[in-house]
Parts: structure tokens; sequence; C-alpha cells
């Protein structure tokens, strides 16, 4: 119990917990529609590329996490400008646009270094800065997030299943993607201290994933990803400071051994039902038919 | 005369065009079909069979004029008395996703704001697997159903959105015989209960076997009438291309 509770007695590591805690809420439940519509790289670019708005909020004095969303949303709408000349293929305007921004991030960053702005703290976390304002605004942020999806869990569904049809009733889909990219460029900001940018799509993909393998319904797949985020965020926390070892990484890896404890648990039964849907749905037909 | 034409027909489409591009994938496309009829959609892949049923609904960009019953469809909303299935290939069968929650999703347009399903809403779902014969489905996974059930339960949505018109693209492909079997009888019960439905298929010899209807697809409309009368030579030729009807195509 003491090696439990024993690192939380100072003030700035119940905070640090606290920052914990709220990514491993949130992230999960975004994570959960990124892992779904196969999106991982979307999201890891997406975390890429905000440093340039963390960067410029810095040196202009505004606020990081606006300058985070801008990002995220100058992102989304030069994807989705480049995307249309089909020619080029959407993972490699996906990996130019996030080198763009990273690029821009890093060369503000080094212009700038004497002003106090500091690479390392937005690439890898630094959780020991965390103070009261910082949990009350990553708070708010991740509330507002969560409710977004909550309020939105049938449209999202329904679209990340079947757009076609989606679309047809009324569903607007390209607004639900762009929702969710900057759902998750919101998710990157209050992931910066805890996790860094750099490990903050591992809170994004590893804890869905997790969940997706041993789960048949979002909504529990949902609860199953938040409940694999909560425990590799505090018990990384916690583990960080008995191995004295960098706090984001040590979480990212966590969530990682979840990961790998349901793959190995649920191997035979997804054997299992890869042969069953083969025998009932796959026909050579059916993939090469289209007209 | 209008009135009469406009309340016998649910479906009328008038000289539909469908380009991607420089390609014309349809073109100088017409047709009426009544309530209640049951027509199978024939050609080759790329014949413009997918195409003809995005247009309907609305999911391409098409010229030419599309109406459903008495109304003139101009807008998203108009279309959704008719009901696009896609072909099984295009989903990820895997998807967590149970048959309830995928039926409800039909329901949408009859949800109240924040989208939260009332009772009647639910009624509306349970009568729908009832229609289609998978009632006992509902709590299942959709990776646990064959293709023949997946099929109906895709059918179970589109009665769910209360379509009057159903446009099924590929229905047959990935269904084992027994589930072809069904989801014809499917087809024929919901026929009877006044719905229009299209199902798209390059299965000559189901179509012959089992539709009254045959419209064959291919660019353009290049035949339509009873399968017997319009599925033999010179139409197989220009629908499937020259040969086709020789080497006996799907005829078997």
């Amino acid at each position: 119990m003491d090696l439990l509770l024993d690192p939380y007695q100072s003030e700035f590591m119940r905070n640090a917990a606290m920052a914990s805690l709220l990514v491993g809420v949130l992230a999960p439940v975004v994570g959960v529609w990124i892992v779904l519509r196969r999106l991982s790289y979307l999201g890891d670019a997406m975390s890429h590329g905000t440093l340039a708005g963390v960067a410029a909020a810095f040196i202009l004095g505004v606020s990081v996490t606006l300058g985070a969303l801008v990002a995220g949303l100058i992102m989304g709408a030069l994807i989705a400008v480049l995307g249309t000349r089909r020619r080029l293929g959407e993972d490699s305007v996906i990996g130019v646009v996030e080198t763009i921004l990273f690029a821009v991030g890093v060369i503000l960053i080094s212009r700038n270094d004497r002003k106090g702005v500091e690479l390392g703290h937005y690439l890898f976390g630094q959780l020991t800065t965390v103070n009261r304002n910082d949990l009350l605004l990553n708070g708010f942020l991740a509330l507002v997030a969560v409710a977004i999806i909550v309020l939105n869990f049938r449209d999202l569904l329904a679209s990340t299943f079947d757009p076609i049809h989606a679309r047809q009733v009324g569903v607007r889909v390209d607004l639900q993607r762009y929702v969710l990219m900057v759902l998750v460029s919101i998710t990157v900001v209050v992931s910066l201290q805890t996790v860094g940018l750099l490990m903050s799509v591992a809170m994004l993909v590893t804890p869905a994933s997790t969940a997706r393998l041993v789960t048949n319904r979002v909504s529990s797949m949902t609860l199953v990803a938040v409940g694999v985020g909560v425990f590799s965020s505090l018990g990384g926390l916690t583990l960080s400071y008995h191995l004295r070892s960098a706090p984001g990484a040590t979480i990212a890896l966590t969530s990682a051994a979840c990961l790998l404890v349901a793959f190995a648990a649920t191997a035979p039964s997804r054997r299992h039902v890869h042969h069953h849907g083969a025998d009932n749905t796959t026909d050579p037909e059916a993939v090469s038919v289209a007209s | 005369m209008t009135t009469t034409t406009t309340t016998n027909s649910a479906l009328t489409v008038d000289d539909l065009g469908v380009s991607y591009g420089p390609v014309h994938a349809l073109h100088d496309t017409s047709f009426t079909v009544g309530w209640g009829e049951l027509v199978a959609v024939v050609g080759p892949n790329g014949a413009g069979k997918s195409s003809l049923f995005k247009a309907i609904c609305g999911l391409v960009p098409a010229t030419g004029h599309v109406r459903l019953g008495e109304v003139h469809c101009h807008h998203q909303r108009d279309r959704m008395n008719a009901a696009y299935i896609p072909q099984q290939s295009d989903f990820d069968l895997d998807f967590p996703i149970t048959v309830n929650e995928l039926v409800l999703s039909g329901r949408r347009r009859f949800l109240p704001p924040w989208r939260r399903p009332r009772l009647v809403d639910r009624h509306a779902v349970s009568d729908a697997l009832a229609c289609v014969g998978i009632e006992a489905l509902g709590l299942r996974p959709i990776r646990a159903l064959s293709g023949g059930q997946l099929q109906r339960a895709f059918l179970a949505r589109a009665v769910a959105q209360e379509a009057e018109v159903f446009l099924l693209d590929e229905a047959m492909s990935g269904v084992d015989a027994p589930g072809t079997a069904d989801m014809l009888t499917v087809f024929r019960d919901l026929a009877e209960q006044g719905r229009t439905l299209l199902v798209s298929t390059h299965d000559l010899a189901l179509a012959r076997r089992c539709f009254d209807r045959c419209i064959a697809v291919n660019g353009r409309i290049v035949a339509d009438g009873p399968p017997a009368t319009i599925l033999h030579g010179d139409t197989l030729d220009a629908t499937f291309g020259s040969g086709s009807a020789v080497a006996g195509f799907s005829l078997n």
C-alpha cells in the first residue's frame, strides 16, 4: 500500500496524478473513434503537427491551448485541400502536412530558445510543472470533449460504420470528421504536460486498441478503454516514481503492456472468430464486384 | 393524367446521367417502377449499377430527375424514402456494432435532438427485425452473423427508416444458397407490403429464376422487361459484350 501511496505525499505529485488521470480518461474516449476509423496515423501526425501551434502561442504569449487548436484546424484544412488531388494518396498528404507543421514548430523553438522555450518539455511532457490552473483548464477541455462525443454518439457510430448510409439519412459525415480532428487536437493539448507530443498518440491508440480486442460494442469498448487508460496513466506514474524513469514513457509502456496481455489472452478466440467469419461472409465475388 | 402516373409509380428516373470526371458511368437513363415491384438490375462490373442506385439516393452528383412517389427530389432530405444498401465488401464486418444498433441508425430522421431513441423507436426496431425474420438476433454483434443474416439486418435498417424504395447493391454476393432463398422470401414479403425493391446482380440465372422484371444496364438502359424476354442473345451481347450469349454467360 505504501508503494502505491508514497509517491503522492507531495502536492506536485498529486497534481501530476490528476493530470495523468485526465489523459487516462480523455485520450481513450477519443481514441476509440480513431482506432475504429483506422486513423491512427492521422492521430500521430496531428500530435506532431500541434508543435507549431504550441510554439507560436508560447512566443506570442497567447494561450498554448488556442495555439494547438489553431494548428489542428490548419492541419485539417491543409490535408483536405491537398487531398483533393487524387494522385496524392491521403497517407502521403498527411505525412507531408505533419512534417511542415512539425518543422515550423522546431524552427520557431530553435530561434527563440533564449526566451525559455524548451523543446524537450513539449516533446516528452513535463509533469512536475503541472499547476492548479493547468488542471482546471485541462479538466474543462476534457469535459467538453467527452460531452461532444457522448451527445454525438449515435451519429459518430453511424458515420464510422457506414458513412454512405449515414450521409443519406442526414448525418453531416464531413463535419463529423472535422470534429474528430479537433477532438484529437484537444487530446494532444491535455496530454502535452503528461506524456508529451511524441507519445500522446500512445494514449490515443493503445487503450482503445486493447479494448477493441475484448469487446463487441462501441459503448463497452469505450468503458474498457477508459479503464485501461486510467490504469496505465496512474500505474505508469507510480511506477516511474519508484523506477526514477521518465513518466510519459513509463505510462506509454504500461498501456502497451495491457495491449500485449489482451493480445495473448484473446489469441484462441480471435482465431475462432476469424474462421467463423470466413465461412459465412467471405466470397471472392463479393470482394471483386464493383459496378 | 399526370396525377395517375404520379400515384402509380414509386420511382421515376428521367434522363439520369452520372459522370466521374471525363468518364460517363451512366447516361440517358429513364425508367419507372411501380409500388410493390421487385426488379433485378443486371449488368457487368462497371456497368453503372451502383452509380444508378447512388444517384437515385443523391449520393453522387447526377444530371436528370428523380421522383420518389410524388416527391420531386431536389435535396438530400427529399430522398430519405429511398434506402441504399451497399455491397457487403464495403463494410468492416468485424465492426463492434450490434444488430439493434445497426437497425436503430435507420431511425435517425425520427429521433429527437440529441438522438436519444424513444420507446416508439425501440418498437420500430423490433418490428423491423420481425419483418425480415431475425427478431432473435437483435443483441448479436454483426460479426457473429452469416452473410444472409447480415443482409437481412441491412434490410431491417431500411424498414426502420420507413423507406419505400429499397436499392440493394449486389445483395446476393457473399450469401450461400439457403441464405439466398431466405432473402428472396423476404424480398417478396416486403414487395407484397407495397415496398419497391431494386436488386442489382450479375447472376443472370438468379435474375431469370426469381424476378418478374429485369433492367439490363451498361452505361445506359440496354433492355427493360420480363427476364425471359430480355435475357437472350442480342441483349446479353449489348449488356455484357459480344460473345457472352454464345458462351452461355451465367445462364446455367
